[in-house]
């Protein structure tokens, strides 16, 4: 397909938005948490902080809830660090995960320094490599929203790589800390799902 | 016991306590105990590249329902440590870690490892227990699974040769 301008990951991230219905989403330490929540509110999204551990909490909750869209929103600094969760992905196949990568060359949140992206490492050849039939690159915007609206429709793993320019775009910080996402997360899970995770055991006296 | 019927005492145990997704990465030591984990159908088994990825897989899953254990070797322990204090200290996320004591006292060829592990748990503020009798396993898995679900924060237990079957305990360690 025949590209007419670089992607912005803004834009890439509404299209995710219009499609993702009620997909649990994990992002990576960095601004793409800030732009998705800007764009998609709500406790269904985990904000990850430590780098590399994107791909891997989003596997997780695949594995946990099998029904369930889970889509992580992964960077190529992060995913470069956690290249060893390629081949995990790829044994385990879980077909609700949709593992997306913006590529920008760059480790932007730690002052713009080049990726080894930058200099050609592919990132969509080495998940293919590592044995995930469905990994490929988009574009342009079109091909962007073709493939993702497949993978999101599918059931089938997949790898969407894009390539996307270093530009930032100013949102609101992020509100929240740490334990609260963990806790508002969870109860989005048991509200959504119907189900029970936290439980609150009745004081020893009482037993 | 044998190595089969530790492995086997072990693996109940882990049951027993309710886990249902176990991450692991093979130890020579732990490999009966891993068997068991592979064999059983009602258990995700997911086999690791590198364990700090299986700290990432563990704590996803811990928060859509999951109880989740992880298997390795004090090696990977120290691999793991920046998702430990960044993912699961930093949001209060409990973890079962079954870690093998490789440098235990008389295990050859990892001493330096054997001498860090405790001390580095400590620093992470870890509640860690030494296990030795495979007859002990399933009450102290228990145990260490409501420590570790009442404080969200992880919990290890270190596995020694003689809780694995593989050599004779002593009645003083």
């Amino acid at each position: 397909m025949k590209c007419e301008a670089q992607m912005k990951r803004f834009d890439c991230l509404r299209t995710i938005a219009v499609a993702a219905a009620d997909a649990l989403v994990v992002t990576s330490a960095g601004a793409v948490t800030l732009e998705w929540n800007a764009l998609r509110p709500g406790d269904g999204n985990f904000r990850v902080r430590t780098l590399g551990l994107c791909s891997s909490i989003a596997l997780g909750m695949a594995l946990g809830l099998p029904y369930r869209k889970v889509i992580a929103l992964d960077g190529d600094g992060s995913l470069l660090m956690n290249l060893c969760s390629l081949p995990t992905l790829a044994r385990m196949r879980p077909k609700n995960l949709v593992h997306i990568v913006f590529d920008n060359g760059v480790y932007e949140a730690s002052g713009g320094k080049k990726t080894a992206t930058a200099t050609g490492t592919d990132l969509v050849g080495i998940a293919r490599a590592a044995g995930i039939a469905q990994a490929r690159w988009a574009h342009c915007e079109d091909e962007f929203g073709t493939i993702v609206t497949e993978a999101l429709n599918g059931q089938e793993l997949f790898f969407i790589g894009a390539k996307v320019t270093t530009e930032r775009t100013k949102v609101p910080p992020y509100p929240i800390d740490e334990v609260e996402n963990k806790y508002r997360f969870i109860r989005h899970v048991e509200k959504t799902e119907n189900v029970a995770i936290l439980k609150t055991n009745l004081p020893a006296s009482y037993t | 016991m044998t190595e089969e019927e530790a492995a086997k005492t072990i693996f109940n145990g882990l049951k027993a306590a309710g886990i249902n997704l176990v991450a692991t990465l093979p130890d020579i030591n732990l490999a009966q105990l891993l068997q068991q984990v592979e064999a059983d159908p009602d258990v995700i088994h997911v086999p690791l590249c590198r364990e700090e990825e299986g700290i990432g897989i563990c704590a996803g899953a811990y928060l859509v329902g999951k109880k989740c254990a992880a298997i390795m070797q004090n090696g990977g322990f120290f691999n793991s440590n920046n998702a430990i204090v960044t993912t699961l200290l930093q949001y209060q996320i409990p973890l079962l870690l079954l870690i093998y004591y490789a440098g235990d006292i008389g295990d050859r060829t990892f001493s330096t490892s054997g001498s860090m592990t405790e001390p580095v748990l400590q620093a992470l503020g870890i509640r860690h227990y030494v296990m030795r009798e495979p007859a002990d396993a399933p009450e102290l898995i228990k145990r260490a699974q409501i420590l570790t679900e009442d404080s969200r924060r992880p919990v290890a237990l270190l596995l020694t040769k003689e809780l694995l079957g593989r050599r004779a305990s002593l009645k003083s360690l």
